[in-house]
């Protein structure tokens, strides 16, 4: 944005020929981009070159980062690299998912570490080097200063968030007969209906301590960010106890006023306490008060969880947002994410009322957000549910917001994109997902796609679906594109691109691929493996290819031989012997092909017949006799039924010395013995 | 690119035949197929000609910026067109003429009928066109002056004169260095008044067209996937799409937002009075729910420029200069005259003698010091005043105070 302008800036400094030249240029370069933030800057300049008058163009107002943002923006992504926050010790890139997730929570747990030694510790810290005075650097005061029993001592507890040592000192307050003021009371009954009447955890606090305490807050914060995936658990974290403190203080309170009630109602929301929720909610209809428009958003968000049918679940909301309007209580983009939400769980309903609500949004001016277009789609495309015959929600959305840059503006604004793109991919539809693709490059849209667990779905999503639908040389290009350093992808990803390079039948790639997928950590799933070997050695290629593809096979052999980084090896199973036995065979490597052969032994598995004649045509190609003999032997001794054929077939086909024919006799005897044996055995 | 259009109607106007024109738009239009984009216009006016098909419309919306901000330098042209249209009395009934072309042109572009019309209207304008262009040709370069004839009435007085003061001052060949001077500022002229006009069509027409246009595409991907929704990799449940499926174009609503609503809130058309939002300090939940949003959007630094942000925000690192002010935090509100101005606090010392001499001197000086904050140059000040006062009676002794 601003670099542009710079270049504005030069221009007006030339001289009126040089402009008027660069002014040409830059007409013909505007044609062409069609970019409206390089016009703007160069608005100024364009009557300049018209007439001699100066105009000044117009003052741009820039902040302390304006400089750093330029710069920034010229930064592109380099997708060989891993993220930047690796940057900085090469020795630990991660390389797959796994190894992404430990390396940055590491990371992070380090900087907790040092911050809680600094806010533990802060007496040894508290010289300031920084001039001028860094205030971040500095050790944050969680020691309550005042010690006495006071109001406000008691605000400087709430300040620190002290759950129950505010408790405490309310109650000694109490019982002490002095009262507390309605504003502090409210405060206190804030902190405990958001904490759920439990002590937060700080940020860098460890985690050991008051273990169970502190992973069911936590949880509960992790939970909201981390999505719907343990939704379930969500409600055994902290629950709202009966006569809890909350609760206590509420009824201990000599008056209520409307933000009391207000953010207790919230808290029993929050907490999982839906129904009380509703009659509290009724209490302060009693008390002729009128909830704000937050308390609202969280009975919305409640109301499907108090009834039982459909309708009944929807009459509730619609009887919620009555009130709201009796009430004069202007709705927000939150009051209608949230009727949208508790959509969700309206099931057929949902549909018309959906589109109604999102109408009711517009009349109101009200802008949507991603998140309303998330419900939007949750609710047109339940999985699972298809009655309801097709939709073109996803189009008309895409269409809606194509181009447009959004900020967050709900917490639920990150599950968008990555839902958005499983839409794309139950609908197999390329052009969509490109598009959607296209959405996330526009403006600061890309923050909008949440954590890093959320960016691996939506990308694992989008490269399944290129695998799916696109050509492979396509593929390829996004495949190197986004790994490593947007995605890793999993196992079944990996399988997704073998299969699109089997479509396409650019086998020849494996070897290649085969790389990444002992880089991605994926050389223990034996099925991904034993997939790589079967489809190098399904079909006869160029001889260049069966060359690296032996060397490959290889390669993948030493992955059963000796486990990845300390992992226990693959087991050897007889598909997986034979291919590689195949691809070293076709290379023309009898050598190591024979020693795969011994593998078989050693590993108790039986080489296939098809595999065997293959081996025999080698030999005779090469008129190795011997080798003919021995494969023979290795026959007889894995007592196959088909040992008599092969002999037979030495026997005519390869030119043998007497001695050779001799041992091959031998074979031949023992072979039919042992087979009778078998015919025996299996008589009896 | 939209050059093109201009040249193409001044090449008219110097006596092409429409025929002639023709023919050089087939030959572009082969063109077009290898250059694309630049040639783009030529090939839609191709198609108007002939009204074979809708035109491709993209063209027309690539920047409506260009053609908002161009306007308000376009605007005093027309004025000055008319000044030079009186101004030239026997050139005006062709230059009106032409000026009713070239705004017809725009305006009607879409329509064929209109074209056509006003192809014959510059068929006929024609002859009269010509001796004209004939007669003004006072230079060698006949054709540039022709086209220079075509515009000349956009090109502001003051702008030309510039250019041939400029001309002047070359020794050899004053007018072609006139008259390239104001081809190559025409260029620009030409570009403005073509997005100048391209606007006045009415591009909400023709962004509601596209989206007509592009949807059909960007569905049919979706066909295949009901042909092969048995396959074995779908993810076990397919979106049961049959018959229905002939009928989507039917059932398919415009956008989103059409339909019925909740009828719920009134509008907020009626209710003007904004909420009274009393000012009052963020609630624990407010100061939550703001920080859970930051924090869903909260990204690692991609590189060491956002890092560099980052620490900034933070407050780690000393900002980056944006100005001349950089690091002058403490001094920010301090208005310069209070550095440079001293003289009011002299005051106290005596109004004559070598110490208020002393003390001038002491303070220009300290008026030309930058790097002083103004307390700092107040306690210096201070400090000679506790020292005069301290030294007063060596000083009236020797007469000095």
């Amino acid at each position: 944005m601003s670099a542009p302008g710079v270049r504005a800036g030069f221009q007006l400094l030339g001289s009126t020929r040089r402009l008027l030249h660069k002014l040409d240029k830059c007409a013909v370069f505007r044609n062409y981009t069609g970019s409206s933030a390089l016009n703007q800057n160069a608005a100024p300049a364009l009557p300049a070159g018209s007439s001699e008058e100066i105009v000044l163009p117009r003052k741009k107002k820039w902040d302390k980062i304006a400089v750093l943002q330029a710069l920034a923006s010229t930064v592109n992504r380099d997708p060989t690299a891993a993220h930047y926050m690796f940057q900085d010790d090469p020795y630990l890139f991660p390389k797959t998912s796994a190894e992404f997730k430990l390396y940055s929570l590491s990371q992070e747990s380090g900087r907790n570490t040092a911050k809680y030694i600094i806010n533990t510790y802060p007496k040894y810290f508290q010289k300031d080097y920084a001039e001028p005075h860094i205030p971040c650097l500095m050790p944050e005061a969680f020691e309550p200063q005042i010690n006495d029993i006071s109001e406000d001592a008691l605000n400087e507890r709430i300040q620190l968030r002290q759950v129950k040592a505010a408790v405490d000192i309310f109650d000694q307050l109490i019982q002490g007969g002095t009262t507390v003021s309605l504003e502090t009371t409210n405060k206190l009954l804030d902190l405990l209906c958001f904490y759920g009447d439990r002590d937060p955890v700080r940020d860098d606090q460890p985690e050991h301590k008051e273990a169970d305490e502190v992973e069911a807050v936590q949880e509960d914060f992790q939970k909201r960010q981390k999505g719907r995936l343990r939704k379930a658990s969500d409600l055994i974290g902290v629950v709202w106890r009966e006569n809890n403190n909350a609760e206590r203080i509420f009824n201990l309170m000599p008056e209520k006023n409307e933000h009391s009630f207000c953010s207790l109602i919230r808290g029993m929301v929050k907490y999982g306490a839906y129904t009380k929720a509703f009659s509290m909610y009724a209490d302060l209809l009693n008390n002729r008060m009128t909830a704000d428009v937050h308390t609202f958003n969280a009975l919305l968000a409640a109301a499907p969880n108090t009834r039982e049918k459909y309708n009944e679940k929807w009459e509730l909301i619609v009887e919620t947002l009555n009130q709201m309007s009796e009430q004069k209580v202007q709705p927000n983009l939150l009051t209608f994410n949230a009727v949208l939400k508790s959509l969700r769980k309206c099931g057929s309903l949902a549909r018309t009322q959906s589109l109604q609500t999102l109408n009711e949004m517009k009349a109101l001016g009200i802008e949507p957000s991603l998140a309303t277009f998330d419900h939007l789609l949750g609710i047109f495309y339940k999985a699972a549910s298809s009655v309801r015959g097709p939709t073109d929600m996803i189009f008309e959305v895409l269409d809606e917001i194509e181009g447009k840059s959004f900020v967050a503006r709900d917490p639920d604004d990150v599950y968008f994109f990555s839902n958005a793109m499983r839409v794309c991919l139950d609908l197999k539809d390329v052009e969509l997902a490109y598009r959607l693709h296209q959405l996330l490059g526009e403006g600061e849209n890309w923050k909008l796609l949440g954590d890093a667990f959320q960016q691996s779905v939506f990308y694992g999503r989008f490269f399944n679906l290129l695998c799916m639908m696109e050509h492979i040389d396509m593929v390829m290009k996004w495949y190197k594109d986004l790994i490593p350093s947007l995605y890793y992808p999993n196992s079944q990803g990996m399988m997704d691109l073998l299969q699109a390079l089997d479509t396409d039948s650019r086998l020849d790639l494996i070897p290649q691929i085969w790389k990444d997928i002992k880089q991605l950590g994926h050389t223990n799933k034996a099925d991904l493996v034993e997939e790589v070997l079967a489809l190098m050695a399904r079909d006869k290629q160029s001889p260049e290819v069966q060359a690296s593809f032996a060397d490959c096979s290889l390669a993948v052999k030493s992955v059963y031989e000796v486990g990845d980084r300390g992992r226990t090896a693959l087991e050897w199973t007889a598909s997986a012997l034979g291919n590689i036995t195949f691809l070293l065979l076709r290379a023309g490597r009898m050598q190591e092909a024979w020693g795969i052969l011994q593998l078989f032994k050693e590993n108790n598995r039986i080489p296939g017949e098809a595999l065997l004649a293959e081996f025999l045509e080698c030999a005779k190609e090469r008129r190795d006799n011997d080798l003919a003999i021995d494969l023979v032997k290795l026959a007889a001794s894995f007592s196959l039924t088909t040992t008599a054929k092969f002999a037979s077939r030495v026997k005519e086909e390869f030119l043998l010395s007497e001695e050779q024919k001799k041992s091959l006799e031998e074979l031949d005897v023992l072979s039919s013995d042992s087979s009778g044996s078998d015919s025996d055995s299996d008589s009896e | 690119m939209y050059r093109r259009i201009i040249l193409l109607t001044t090449r008219n106007r110097s006596g092409i035949s429409p025929s002639a024109e023709h023919s050089i738009n087939i030959t572009n239009q082969q063109e077009t197929k290898r250059i694309s984009v630049s040639t783009c216009p030529n090939r839609q006016r191709m198609l108007y000609n002939k009204g074979v098909c809708a035109p491709n419309k993209r063209p027309f919306s690539t920047s409506t910026a260009i053609s908002k901000e161009n306007e308000e330098s376009s605007a005093p042209k027309t004025g000055v067109t008319e000044a030079k249209v009186k101004e030239k009395e026997p050139k005006k009934s062709g230059k009106e003429n032409l000026l009713d072309l070239l705004s017809a042109m725009k305006v009607d572009v879409t329509t064929k009928k209109k074209f056509q019309a006003l192809k014959s209207q510059k068929s006929k304008e024609q002859p009269r066109v010509h001796p004209e262009s004939m007669e003004s040709a006072t230079s060698m370069f006949q054709k540039a002056t022709t086209e220079q004839q075509a515009q000349k009435e956009s090109l502001s007085p003051e702008l030309i004169a510039a250019a041939s003061a400029v001309a002047s001052s070359m020794p050899l060949k004053k007018s072609q260095m006139e008259s390239e001077l104001l081809q190559q500022l025409r260029k620009h002229e030409s570009d403005t008044e073509v997005h100048k006009k391209a606007e006045t069509n009415n591009i909400g027409n023709i962004i509601a067209d596209m989206k007509v246009g592009k949807h059909p595409n960007a569905r049919s991907p979706n066909r295949p996937a009901n042909q092969i929704r048995f396959d074995d990799d779908g993810r076990g449940y397919t979106h049961d799409r049959g018959v229905v499926n002939e009928f989507d174009a039917v059932r398919r609503r415009k956008s989103l937002f059409t339909g019925k609503r909740l009828n719920i809130f009134p509008s907020t058309t009626d209710t003007t009075e904004t909420e009274p939002k009393e000012v009052s300090v963020p609630s624990l939940w407010d100061i939550e729910l703001a920080g859970q949003i930051a924090a869903v959007i909260k990204h690692l630094p991609r590189n060491g420029f956002e890092e560099m942000i980052q620490w900034t925000k933070d407050g780690k690192l000393w900002q980056y200069p944006i100005n001349n002010e950089a690091g002058l935090e403490e001094e920010s509100d301090v208005p310069f005259h209070e550095h440079v101005f001293l003289d009011s606090h002299l005051e106290d010392f005596p109004k004559q003698g070598p110490v208020r001499h002393f003390m001038e001197l002491v303070i220009n000086g300290l008026s030309k010091n930058p790097y002083l904050t103004v307390k700092q140059k107040m306690e210096h000040i201070e400090w000679f005043r506790e020292y005069f006062q301290q030294k007063e009676e060596v000083l009236k002794e020797s007469e000095a105070y």
